[in-house]
């Protein structure tokens, strides 16, 4: 039931032909004897990796990875299609269900737990915070929720494509256009020889500043280029204002052209996820009024020129290539994966070394992730120290991927689908609200957090960055905290009367041991710790489970999670 | 991997404050923390509080206040691409010149100008709770503030990019450099942060921070030694699990006893240890506040459905509270409202400006009632202000506006010198803007440089709030000796 619903590459109606498929070299049932020369140190090692790479370890996936080595787990994981979710959530829809964002949420979670292609589902969610869309946007809310849920399944199925690749799919898709108002953008308008609108800037602008190269130059290594000992700006004011003229004439694709309607179309939900039509002058004369898109000479980007005349898809094709050559790209776009994945502070060398993968003519997005999962830096942590604030190596766990964590290594089991065909993960919902993040709705285009982000102390003092730190304060910690409580002491198989809009964990291996405290723990070490809990910590652990000599089993391994899961330890990946 | 941890510490403190103004300052401009002892300014004990309203997202203020006169009102409407109309205009983003009884709800005087042909102005029709305010003297408009290094002119701008700050019309940078007052990037501090390190020292309460957020993380509110204490607009809720009011079963206090032992322990890894502070600080203020918060009522009713009314319903608690309980002499809070980015829609849509505005005019109009001699009575004790990154472009896209520079801000406050309008920097731009396109001190699609500096508006802000000192304002705000005037006046 988990196999991939359908396993299509993602093609375009306009540009860039699509690269062939990567090489499907299925080895999920090849038997294997031999131990691989990069097997994982021991099964802790093998957890701490598939926390970096997945949405959580399991049991079957740490097994997996000890026998295939990391090389070929990555591999494999590289070549599997994509889990998609928009036929699901379309097919709810048509069935009745209420058009909400929780249908998409729900089916977000799903694959998150269930999907085999984890890599590619956990890159997709990491692209998702850079490539940001949201259903915040009044433009998209619930109206545009099925082709939002098909955006995080283009960002899916990108995952591993070339860079420039991904930031063509990305501009050209309606729920991005919609998002930052390429839809329907068009050119000047001039009234008896003078120009009373512009074209918007809102895409032109956030494509450059947030989706591919940044507000400064910046060396392999992400440091700033001085001049003068001041940082160099990419771009100026000017730029942006002659880049908007390229991102003009956009509309649905299925938007009539005889008789032309360019306000029309999105009909169906195809209409309202398929690659946009862009109305220039492949589609009109330049002289008809229906040509939307501005036709004008542009002095874009490091003072390229676009020549006048061309074609929108052209144009748009010369714009972006222009900016995925620029060399700010691996630095900045490496940097941030590395913070989804592995650090919030990578080295500068660490850096660099994933910028020249990204940059190595034939790569892409498959060979950056691998070479981040695989780079020393991320593989073998620094020693532990033993002072107050010695270590800042790691990152925070994302709250959503504290649950996912927890549904994984507790083998949850998903209830079964209601009537419309939706299968219930969220339970009350309100993730964005309690954790401070939820996919697909961040509060504005930065993103739940910057990357940037310096949490006042110990960070901006030392100059460190923090960005899941923007989330925790407060507020999110005893509602994240309620959250989980109602996904563990609420949620759990065996329960007298369970509640059926969320999976049940399945905490047997907890219960089996209720009179031993110490097995216990170091069940939870195991499975949410990868063996990293600290001794002081398992001692805690183990006091509190004696002190509840008085509660059921179920008791004692409902609080045994939760407790570790509110834990300082827990909330860092190290 | 703390990568050159060690160094850069030790470099930190080799460095000390000699070289604190220099070069170095400004590639580390956190140095500017190190060894700069604020000064110990003595406030009054009697209680005082700022509310910032952050508009995210930069807010049309050339849609918010629009010259009345028909002079100025005609070039106006012309740069914005003409008065909106679904049908014959629906690029245009101008609003329509009041007329009827629409007069009475939209027009003030700007009672700084004595000139009949350049005093008349007229509110959004979203906003006639404003009008009123504002003809009842609490309210003032500060016009044409913005990001600025220094007082310019066009041709200070053409001339050098040393002349004006980094990165105009990125909001990040902009909401950075509004939120420090100071066009600075790679600053970590914020102008609200820094006045609560100098006033705390009178706040009796020291575990609550004399700065407090309803709208989560945010710049403005970091000091050198101050963060905001978070809350969020439904105030308190309950650690679920754990015990929360005492007594509590066995099983609980177990839980509850695991989880402060975990949360007390000293860890090694940043992360862990800045996750535990704030569960810490967390479950801290949840005992001092929760009871006391619940048992404080107001008897202003704010509207359902307006989230902004539904933070300042909170703020309104807190400064009750605060008040009765003697927390705090000085306080500094946090709202925020967005989806002011229109780039689309701007003029019509579930969402467009008029809704926007709609939701701001109504919540501080509620709030200004809350804080009245009927319920909080501390009208002349709290002033309400705005920030919003930039206006927006005059000339339309087709359906909304883009980034600009110089906005114009609302204080508000029994305290403020209301009526009127400020526009006099000291600079050489001053008043109302002119707003053709192409006029001397515009960019081509009517983005205005600024003739007030931010630091001049907070700088004016804090020194209601009681700093006065002025190596206290050199350090708060580094680039307010720049401009001519430190004080604008309006409170």
């Amino acid at each position: 039931m988990h196999a991939a619903r359908k396993t299509i590459a993602y093609v375009f109606a306009l540009g860039f032909a699509p690269l062939a498929g990567a090489t499907v070299h299925d080895q999920v049932f090849k038997g294997r004897f031999d131990i691989p020369a990069d097997q994982p140190a021991s099964v802790n090692a093998a957890a701490r990796f598939l926390t970096q790479a997945t949405f959580g370890p399991t049991q079957a996936d740490i097994a997996y990875l000890m026998a295939q080595g990391y090389g070929e787990w990555i591999d494999e994981q590289l070549s599997r299609p994509a889990t998609i979710g928009e036929p699901t959530v379309e097919a709810i829809v048509n069935a009745g269900e209420k058009v909400t964002n929780a249908i998409r949420l729900n089916r977000f979670f799903w694959q998150a737990v269930y999907a085999p292609d984890q890599l590619r589902q956990r890159m997709a969610y990491a692209l998702s915070q850079i490539f940001v869309v949201s259903d915040q946007a009044s433009d998209i809310g619930n109206n545009y929720m099925v082709p939002l849920s098909q955006y995080q399944d283009m960002l899916a199925e990108s995952a591993f494509l070339p860079y420039a690749q991904v930031l063509f799919n990305v501009t050209w898709h309606p729920i991005m256009g919609r998002y930052l108002n390429a839809f329907r953008n068009v050119k000047a308008t001039i009234v008896g020889g003078v120009q009373t609108t512009s074209p918007d800037e809102n895409y032109a602008r956030e494509v450059m500043q947030l989706f591919s190269i940044g507000l400064i130059e910046r060396n392999q290594d992400f440091s700033p280029v001085l001049q003068g000992g001041q940082p160099v700006p990419t771009y100026d004011q000017n730029v942006i204002t002659q880049m908007a003229k390229v991102f003009t004439g956009f509309t649905w694709s299925d938007a009539p052209t005889n008789p032309p309607g360019f306000y029309g179309g999105g009909l169906t939900f195809a209409g309202e996820y398929d690659p946009m039509a862009c109305w220039g002058t492949e589609l009109f004369p330049a002289s008809s009024n229906q040509m939307r898109h501005d036709i004008t000479v542009k002095t874009v980007l490091r003072g390229a020129t676009i020549v006048a005349n061309q074609t929108c898809a052209q144009d748009v094709t010369d714009e972006l290539a222009i900016i995925a050559t620029h060399p700010n790209v691996a630095p900045f776009i490496s940097r941030q994966l590395i913070q989804r994945f592995v650090e919030s502070n990578p080295s500068p060398a660490y850096i660099q070394r994933i910028a020249a993968v990204f940059d190595a003519p034939g790569n892409d997005l498959g060979d950056v992730i691998k070479a981040i999962l695989t780079d020393p830096e991320a593989v073998n942590p620094p020693p532990p120290c033993d002072s107050a604030n010695c270590d800042g190596y790691g990152k925070l766990r994302e709250p959503v991927l504290r649950l996912t964590e927890l549904w994984r290594a507790f083998n949850a089991q998903a209830p079964a689908p209601d009537p419309y065909g939706q299968i219930a993960m969220i339970g009350n919902g309100g993730f964005l609200g309690n954790f401070g993040q939820a996919p697909l709705e961040s509060p504005t285009v930065f993103n739940f957090y910057l990357p940037d982000y310096q949490q006042p102390g110990t960070f901006a003092d030392n100059g460190l960055y923090s960005p899941e730190l923007q989330i925790t304060n407060e507020s999110t910690t005893y509602t994240t905290a309620d959250t989980y409580y109602g996904f563990t002491a609420k949620a759990y198989q065996g329960m007298p009367t369970p509640p059926t809009d969320r999976p049940l964990i399945d905490m047997s291996s907890l219960v089996a041991n209720a009179a031993n405290p110490a097995a216990m723990v170091a069940t939870v070490n195991a499975d949410l710790f990868y063996g990293g809990m600290s001794a002081s910590m398992q001692s805690t652990l183990t006091n509190m489970l004696t002190n509840l000599s008085g509660a059921t089993a179920q008791e004692k391994a409902w609080s045994a999670i939760y407790v570790a899961m509110l834990s300082p330890e827990f909330a860092v990946q190290r | 991997m703390s990568h050159s941890r060690n160094s850069r510490r030790e470099f930190l403190r080799n460095f000390g404050c000699v070289a604190c103004g220099g070069t170095a300052a400004a590639l580390l401009p956190q140095l500017r923390m190190l060894g700069t002892a604020l000064a110990s300014t003595s406030v009054s004990s009697t209680y005082q509080a700022l509310v910032c309203v952050y508009l995210y997202g930069g807010n049309d203020a050339w849609n918010m206040l629009v010259p009345f006169d028909d002079t100025r009102y005609n070039t106006y409407a012309a740069s914005r691409s003409g008065v909106y109309d679904a049908t014959n205009n629906p690029g245009g983003l101008g609003l329509a010149q009041p007329t009827g009884a629409q007069v009475a709800l939209q027009k003030i005087v700007d009672g700084n100008d004595p000139s009949s042909a350049t005093n008349q102005y007229f509110l959004h029709p979203a906003m006639p709770e404003m009008t009123s305010l504002f003809n009842q003297g609490h309210l003032a408009f500060v016009v044409n503030a913005g990001s600025l290094v220094k007082p310019i002119t066009m041709a200070d701008y053409n001339a050098s990019s040393a002349n004006y700050p980094a990165q105009l019309f990125s909001h990040a940078d902009q909401t950075n450099q509004w939120q420090q007052a100071w066009a600075e990037q790679g600053v970590t501090l914020g102008w609200g942060g820094q006045c609560g390190d100098v006033l705390k020292s009178g706040n009796p309460n020291t575990q609550l921070s004399p700065c407090i957020s309803i709208a989560g993380a945010n710049r403005y509110e970091i000091g050198v030694a101050t963060i905001p204490y978070q809350i969020s607009s439904g105030g308190l809720t309950n650690l679920s699990g754990m015990c929360n009011t005492p007594p509590c079963s066995a099983s609980t206090n177990a839980r509850d006893a695991a989880l402060q032992t975990l949360l007390g322990e000293t860890y090694a890894n940043d992360f862990a240890g800045g996750y535990a502070q704030i569960f810490q600080r967390s479950r801290d203020l949840f005992n001092l506040l929760d009871t006391n918060l619940a048992g404080t009522t107001l008897n202003t009713a704010f509207p359902s459905g307006n989230s902004l009314a539904a933070q300042l319903q909170t703020v309104a608690k807190m400064i009750k509270l605060s008040m009765a309980q003697n927390y705090a002499t000085r306080q500094i809070y946090f709202v925020t409202l967005g989806s002011f980015d229109l780039h689309a829609g701007m003029m019509s849509g579930a969402n467009d400006h008029a809704v926007l505005l709609t939701t701001l005019s109504q919540a501080l109009n509620d709030f200004w009632t809350c804080m009245g001699p009927t319920d909080v009575n501390a009208q002349n004790k709290v002033t309400v202000f705005t920030m919003s990154e930039f206006a927006r472009t005059l000339q339309s896209n087709g359906s909304g506006s883009d980034h600009g520079w110089g906005t114009v801000q609302m204080v508000l406050g029994g305290a403020v010198k209301g009526g009127k309008l400020y526009s006099n920097g000291g600079g050489p731009i001053t008043g109302f803007p002119n707003q053709a396109l192409n006029a001397p001190n515009n960019f081509p699609r009517g983005q205005m440089i600024p003739g007030i500096g931010v630091e001049q508006y907070a700088a004016t802000l804090a020194q209601w709030m009681g700093i006065t000192s002025p190596s206290d304002l050199a350090t708060i705000f580094p680039n307010l000796a720049n401009f001519g005037m430190g004080n604008l006046g309006f409170v």
